[in-house]
């Protein structure tokens, strides 16, 4: 029953704050984008998380981690804390396993998500989650922002999901050897990308209107697949026309039952 | 903590398989094969494939929903021989039509856990046990490998659109 704070979401569904309870999802960065999906999920109700950062906030961080204030910078407080506060501030019992580290060095609560967003900057890191996700029934949903140019500035960005079954991000065009193979080359290569705090949360919310979705099926698309290109200078957020092309319903790159840990066979 | 953990489109097909009339079984019954996958609260059996029991392989047998013949359990002794490099273990599965909490019956209990000493010996490194979905819950039991006792799972989840979170404490 919706009762109280969430009597204005009842429209998802009679059940639905059993069901989004019910759901156990991670957030791997909690920068820009993973500091809005942490506070929207909260607000939401779900209330058994996994969040991963390594990084403490920094005064550069404060025009766009949302949570974060400049007492946090002063003592350069971890961006785990600030999203733990920022959960228990707004769900009583929650439960929030957070880790101060790669999500590869501690992968096994990541796989107990049913949902994983990765707000992570590489395409190597988005591949590599993507993988764990699929090895262990997971959706992904992909949370991205960048600017480009400079006469005028172009923001753009993408909200992806990556579902077990469906198309992945290879298939969806999104992820391509070209990107990481032009991703790798640049390795080491210093510079901080520019970051703002609006598309963050146009992208954050994007994506976590797909997730609720999944949980609650209030649309009844039940997406298999989404790629979303967010346009920042226009102000929009349309499906990619990749898909046109696409068969959503299968992925050549996952196999159907390819799960868990890979094994060896001796041949 | 286990959990048990399936994808939509195998749960759909499963049930839509488990939902066809028999000439005369009055229910069907069918196999699961899962792998373990190591999780910070414990394991998560992760289902791979569904394997339906041919018609032919039931035994008419009144007393009982369904029975199978020997027939179904060598098809099923094939597939953990053949799952044994990748430590896939079999999962008897059938449905109860009703919604909620779900269990053994009197039935499940005399003779499914007989079913899976035999899955043991064939596959003693993977995981073995019994589900039994309600209408709108489910019910594990997990034999882990190198245990002769199961242990009851504590989530069933359907990961798709929508994803389901089955829970046991909930309704305990």
């Amino acid at each position: 029953m919706n009762q109280g704070r969430t009597s204005r979401q009842s429209f998802l569904g009679p059940d639905s704050d059993e069901r989004i309870a019910s759901i156990t999802v991670g957030v791997v960065g909690l920068g820009g984008g993973g500091s809005h999906v942490v506070q929207q999920l909260a607000h939401i109700g779900f209330r058994d998380f996994v969040i991963y950062d390594d990084d403490v906030v920094e005064d550069s961080n404060l025009n766009r981690l949302v949570g974060g204030t400049s007492g946090d910078a002063l003592s350069l407080l971890p961006k785990l804390d600030i999203a733990q506060r920022t959960i228990h501030g707004l769900v009583t019992g929650a439960r929030v396993r957070g880790f101060a580290c790669r999500w590869q060095n501690q992968p096994e609560a990541l796989r107990e998500c049913q949902i994983v967003f990765g707000c992570v900057d590489s395409y190597v890191g988005r591949s590599e989650l993507e993988v764990s996700c699929r090895r262990y029934l997971a959706h992904y949903i992909d949370v991205g922002m960048d600017v480009h140019g400079t006469n005028p500035p172009i923001i753009g960005g993408q909200v992806v999901q990556s579902s077990p079954g469906g198309a992945c991000m290879r298939c969806m065009g999104y992820l391509t050897p070209a990107r990481l193979s032009e991703e790798a080359a640049r390795y080491g290569e210093a510079g901080a990308r520019p970051q703002v705090v609006w598309p963050n949360g146009v992208l954050a919310s994007t994506a976590v209107g797909l997730a609720v979705d999944l949980v609650c099926d209030w649309t009844k698309k039940r997406r298999r697949a989404e790629y979303l290109v967010y346009d920042g200078n226009k102000g929009t957020m349309l499906q990619s026309v990749t898909l046109n092309h696409v068969d959503l319903a299968s992925c050549p790159h996952f196999p159907v039952g390819d799960l868990g840990e890979p094994f060896e066979v001796e041949l | 903590m286990i959990e048990v953990r399936v994808s939509r489109e195998m749960y759909e097909a499963m049930r839509a398989d488990l939902a066809r009339p028999h000439e005369f079984a009055a229910e069907r019954v069918g196999f699961s094969m899962g792998r373990i996958g190591i999780t910070a609260s414990g394991c998560m059996i992760l289902l791979t494939r569904y394997c339906s029991v041919p018609d032919e392989h039931y035994i008419d047998d009144p007393t009982v929903g369904a029975r199978i013949g020997t027939d179904a359990l060598t098809a099923v002794a094939h597939a953990i021989y053949h799952g044994r490099a990748k430590a896939e273990g079999v999962f008897h599965v059938h449905v109860h039509e009703h919604y909620g909490k779900t269990g053994m019956s009197r039935t499940d209990k005399a003779e499914l856990p007989k079913l899976v000493p035999g899955f043991r010996s064939v596959g003693p490194q993977a995981p073995h046990g019994i589900i039994i979905w309600s209408l709108d819950h489910a019910a594990a039991w997990v034999w882990l490998p190198g245990s002769s006792e199961p242990v009851r799972a504590d989530k069933t989840s359907i990961v798709g659109a929508p994803i389901s979170v089955f829970r046991e404490e909930w309704l305990s």
